[in-house]
């Protein structure tokens, strides 16, 4: 979905270059999350997702040469 | 993101952006070499609050200049403008005042003269056509409800075969309702 938007913009060698788990642990790391905020988050997600809450990744891409 | 609206979104992250407060060097010490954190002052270690390290995939070279999205409070933008110095910049451009504000002291305790800090819309970003070499970003884009416009407006201000190098975080299955609906959630 992410990548069709930077298609649909115009960027080319559109490219995936990192991919990785993002779970409760870490979560835990930032300061923008209050302790009870962790705790209601791992009550309302299913166990099999704590440690794959979403993914973390990099993109790249180029904007077309003139 | 659908539960908020654009504006309600905006004040909700301003203020957990705005508010909060150096909490320890973990978030950095997860992405981030020992020797490129030994560079930057503090704060800025413990302010990162990114999900990557988009420049180790951006190839700067010295010279460019590079826009960095959301910037926080600075520690992408501040190497990003040691890999461009000395002939290039870095701007950073943060739509909370306080993150503005953090960025202009980092990069002053940094020494770094080449960095450019601008208050603004990452979906209206106050450049020219045509103006940047490459644009960085740091878990910023999945905090905007439109992130169509933000794509449009980085490749605007791209010069033809500029570059993007983007971290954020994606989904592979829904969240649950509760969590969407968290204005917590949506500020992380």
């Amino acid at each position: 979905m992410l990548l069709k938007k930077f298609f649909n913009v115009g960027f080319e060698d559109i490219a995936v270059v990192e991919r990785k788990p993002f779970g409760l642990a870490d979560l835990v790391r930032y300061p923008l999350f209050t302790k009870e905020f962790l705790v209601f988050l791992q009550d309302a997600m299913p166990v099999h997702r704590h440690e794959e809450l979403v993914f973390s990744i990099v993109v790249t891409a180029r904007k077309p040469s003139a | 993101m659908g539960y908020f609206r654009e504006g309600d979104a905006r004040a909700i992250i301003r203020q957990a952006y705005g508010q909060v407060q150096a909490g320890g060097a973990a978030v950095a010490e997860a992405f981030y070499a020992p020797q490129e954190l030994a560079r930057m002052p503090r704060e800025a270690v413990e302010l990162a609050l990114g999900v990557g390290h988009p420049i180790r995939h951006a190839s700067l070279r010295t010279g460019e200049v590079v826009l960095d999205l959301g910037c926080g409070a600075g520690i992408d933008t501040l190497l990003a403008a040691l890999a461009v110095s000395p002939a290039g910049r870095a701007i950073g451009l943060d739509m909370t005042p306080e993150m503005v504000e953090r960025t202009r002291r980092h990069a002053a305790a940094a020494g770094l003269a080449n960095v450019e800090v601008r208050e603004g819309l990452i979906e209206e970003i106050p450049l020219p056509d045509a103006s940047v070499d490459v644009v960085i970003s740091n878990g910023v884009l999945n905090l905007s409800t439109r992130k169509s416009r933000v794509l449009a407006e980085t490749i605007r201000v791209l010069r033809p075969g500029g570059r993007v190098a983007l971290s954020d975080l994606v989904l592979t299955e829904a969240l649950p309702e509760e969590v969407l609906k968290s204005p917590a959630a949506l500020a992380g």
